[in-house]
């Protein structure tokens, strides 16, 4: 009866050392908002797998993206999806890309639009579990492991003042020229610095083309603020013939012919380390969408 | 570029050359329009204390401009434009380019800064070379030269265009300092087919491409990933009688973020123009305008919606996810006397609800009044705000932009002398909401200005003369500027020489600190050396010290900027 007893224990602990593995899941608790750009950041998930005295038992992982009642909106493809050998060391480290692989996820309903079309899903409280099934059966191999997540995309600043294609007065524009953005949606973890920038449009440059080739006149980081009061220390003039750098701005203030100087104005939204705060958005460089404005020189030699 | 593409490009070249040539030979009228010139720009900036590094400067130290936009033309039906505009510094601070010091040919050829564009056009069909902006519309691509070939074909009412080549080159990554971010290299395609009666009606498709070289760098940049992008859209305007319109704008992107990553069968692609990698993604926009414009009546309501991943490589810089519209409206009254310009609309940020929806209020009005020949009022109105929840605090982000302008004018005729006197008052009220304890804070800003201009009818003189008061209230800060201003323009040597000088003083006070001078000097002179060649020159200066605001106390500076330049203007016409 020991014997029999002994020999029971043995098999038990044997056949559990072939099929349980440890898991433990590390996950950012606000990842970044497109899918996609998990698989590049390694500090967004991170799955140990540790398979104690047991070597050479492939598995495959199940994962599931769940809402916070439960609902199941992603499930991994398991006919698909890759097969894992666990490391002759014992421990296997594995990333985003291996444990939610999106070319073998399957999304359902109105997430599955939302990725479509956004690379992302809508704005709400997540949870990721994940656990090591067999390959041939999809039986358990380990206990399932979750972790809550929230995602929400970053709004990038909208410009606010001065507004597209503003007319600003060269007198009071050399004095002080307001400049307001909102702020970055939703609230930052850690204040974002603004970093505010304008650009001279020279007259044969078209404004993005400016944007990006000049040097700005202005390059100001601003800290958590939303407005920023510039004393530009510029002479809004102009050289060469009027006809050259003239640029009439307004058919019905033809009385006076309203000479401009053209500046493109943007704000890059940075984080604690100096990072834009979004990079899979837009630009990638955090700007946000630029916008022109005008510092009108009338010239009193034309009022004859 | 590949050799192929180059081949071409030279082969146009000569062969448009060849055939100006061969039509020299006819007795055809030709002339000679636009403008030849070079440019200098120099910079300076002494700070004291010395190793005080508390402003930077922000200009290039040296810079030299060229340009050459010439227009040849021979006969009725053959022009050849140029547009060569280019500098011998790159000085990218934005966007791929950024940092780069030492360009290759290949990215000094393709960097914004540098145009090299040539359009031999005969009757309809026009050969695009070189560097091109072209606009094929609002929602597919516009805002990016691409260095290439192409063509723009317009039989009769029939619209054929096609364009190829480079946007970027690649650019590898400098970890620095000065750090370069780099770039992929970025090849273009963009096609349109339509019709189109110039003031009736347009009706086209277009199509534009871009995609990244993921081997063109190395070190490849570290933040930027390869991407790949087709935007298709419809566009149709109409242009009906009695000053009516309507325009619109359908169009789809499929976009990959990254072409690194894997190819799958569960997104969208469109094969044979692009596949569907895990980073693809495909969205919508539309826009659309309706109206009616006359002399003295304007009315228009605008709609835009672009989707959340709706991307495109012809607009680096759009935001989508937002719905815009806006009703605009312009009247003429009063005999021409009176004119009214008034936006009212809304945005719409985070349409898709992929996060916090954001909501803007527009509203701008403008309205201008010539009560007689002495007196005119100007007033404007502008509102501009934001409200949106914010995740998990207890308050909403709200902030309120108000500006209030009123600008009376008052002008008198002496027996030698017009006499202007502008007097301006603005109040700009900004107001934003603390997410975590709700307060509001109003930051307050008052601006007046008196400004005088006398002309004299007689005399080849201008001055004018004004003084300025600025003043900005917020909790913790106050900032008062006063500003008084002069500047006399004249012309001298029978009008070949035109002078302007410019002096501004502001005194600056920062709450309770002392005192911040600044001096700004500048003169512009004009100088027709011939009827077609004019030396320009502008030299300004900049001396701005700081109150005891700022560590070291009594920090200065001298800023120094002068620009120079020949411009040559073509005129031949015979």
């Amino acid at each position: 009866m020991k014997k029999i007893f002994s020999l029971l224990i043995s098999a038990c602990i044997f056949s559990t050392g072939i099929a349980q593995l440890n898991i433990s899941l590390i996950v950012n608790g606000q990842p970044p908002a497109q899918l996609s750009e998990w698989g590049n950041r390694r500090e967004v998930l991170t799955l140990i797998v540790s398979a104690p005295g047991v070597i050479g038992e492939s598995f495959k992982l199940k994962t599931e993206i769940k809402l916070i009642d439960g609902t199941v909106i992603a499930t991994t493809d398991l006919a698909k999806s890759p097969v894992f050998i666990p490391s002759t060391t014992g421990t296997t480290i594995l990333v985003a890309n291996d444990v939610m692989p999106l070319e073998y996820m399957v999304f359902t309903g109105k997430y599955k639009t939302s990725l479509e079309r956004t690379g992302k899903m809508p704005a709400d409280n997540y949870t990721i579990c994940t656990k090591p099934v067999r390959t041939t059966d999809y039986g358990p191999m380990g206990e399932m492991k979750c972790k809550n997540f929230y995602l929400a995309t970053t709004q990038l600043p909208i410009l606010m003042k001065p507004y597209n294609e503003e007319v600003l007065d060269a007198k009071k524009a050399q004095t002080a020229i307001i400049f307001r953005w909102s702020p970055v949606v939703p609230r930052q973890i850690s204040p974002v610095t603004y970093r505010i920038q304008v650009f001279e449009v020279l007259p044969t440059q078209s404004p993005v083309q400016a944007l990006r080739s000049n040097q700005p006149v202005l390059d100001k980081e601003i800290l958590a603020a939303t407005q920023y009061i510039w004393q530009p220390q510029l002479s809004f003039s102009w050289i060469g013939p009027d006809e050259d750098l003239g640029y009439v701005i307004s058919e019905n203030k033809s009385k006076i012919k309203e000479q401009s100087m053209r500046f493109i104005w943007t704000v890059q939204s940075l984080d604690k380390d100096h990072n834009p705060v979004t990079r899979t958005d837009g630009n990638g460089e955090g700007r946000s969408e630029p916008i022109l404005f005008f510092v009108s020189i009338k010239n009193p030699m034309l009022l004859k | 570029m590949n050799r192929k593409t180059i081949c071409v490009l030279c082969i146009a070249i000569f062969g448009c050359g060849h055939f100006l040539y061969a039509q020299t030979k006819k007795p055809a009228p030709f002339s000679v329009s636009g403008t030849a010139g070079v440019s200098y720009e120099g910079y300076g900036l002494h700070r004291n204390p010395s190793g005080w590094t508390g402003y930077q400067p922000r200009k290039p130290w040296n810079q030299v401009r060229f340009n050459f936009t010439p227009t040849f033309k021979l006969g009725k039906n053959f022009s050849l434009p140029f547009n060569f505009n280019f500098a011998a510094i790159p000085t990218n601070f934005a966007g791929p380019f950024a940092g780069i010091k030492k360009p290759s040919f290949g990215q000094f050829i393709t960097n914004p800064m540098n145009s090299f564009g040539l359009n031999p056009k005969y009757k309809w069909a026009e050969l695009q070379l070189g560097t091109q902006y072209l606009k094929y519309s609002d929602l597919s691509t516009g805002d990016i030269g691409v260095f290439g070939i192409g063509f723009d074909l317009r039989p009769k009412t029939l619209l054929f265009k096609f364009f190829t080549g480079i946007s970027q080159q690649g650019i590898n990554y400098v970890a620095g300092p000065p750090t370069v971010v780099g770039a992929y290299k970025r090849r273009n395609w963009m096609a349109q087919i339509g019709t189109e009666k110039e003031g009736k009606y347009l009706f086209a498709l277009n199509i534009a491409k871009g995609k990244d070289v993921p081997t063109s760098s190395a070190p490849p940049p570290v933040t930027i990933r390869p991407q790949e992008g087709l935007v298709i859209s419809v566009v149709s305007d109409l242009y009906m009688d009695k000053g009516f319109y309507f325009k619109a704008e359908g169009a789809q992107s499929i976009f990959t973020k990254d072409v690194a990553t894997p190819l799958t069968l569960l997104l969208k692609g469109l094969k044979p123009f692009i596949e569907a990698h895990t980073s693809t993604i495909t969205d919508y926009a539309a826009q659309a305008a309706v109206g009616k414009k006359s002399k003295n009546f304007d009315i228009g309501v605008m709609v835009k919606y672009l989707g959340a991943g709706f991307q495109t490589i012809g607009y680096p810089f759009l935001q989508s996810d937002r719905l815009d519209y806006t009703v605009n409206n312009r009247i003429n009254a009063w005999k021409n006397k009176m004119n009214i310009v008034a936006t009212l609309g809304q945005r719409i940020n985070n349409v898709s609800n992929t996060a916090l929806k954001a909501k803007q209020f527009i509203g701008n009005l403008n309205w201008f009044t010539q009560f007689n020949d002495k007196f005119s009022l100007n007033v404007n109105y502008n509102n501009f705000g934001f409200q949106t929840a914010s995740g998990i605090n207890p308050f909403g982000i709200k902030n309120v932009s108000n500006d209030l302008g009123i600008n009376p004018t008052v002008t008198w005729t002496g027996k030698k002398i017009i006499h202007l006197i502008s007097m301006s008052y603005n109040y700009s009220k900004y107001d934003e909401r603390d997410v975590i304890t709700g307060l509001t804070t109003s930051n307050n800003t008052h601006t007046t200005l008196l400004t005088y201009v006398p002309t004299y009818l007689e005399k080849e003189i201008s001055p004018d003369f004004s003084i300025l008061y600025f003043y900005n209230d917020v909790p913790g800060a106050k900032i008062a500027l006063a500003t008084i201003s002069s500047a006399l323009s004249m012309q001298v040597a029978k009008k070949k020489l035109r002078l302007r000088g410019q002096l501004q003083y502001t005194l600056g006070k920062l709450n309770s600190f002392s005192n911040s001078n600044n001096l700004i000097a500048s003169c512009n002179i004009d100088f027709k050396l011939t009827k077609k060649l004019n030396w320009s020159t502008f030299l300004t200066t900049n001396y701005f010290k700081y109150g005891n605001e700022i560590i070291p106390n009594g920090a200065n500076y001298v800023e120094t900027t002068c620009r120079t330049g020949f411009q040559y203007r073509f005129n031949t016409k015979k």
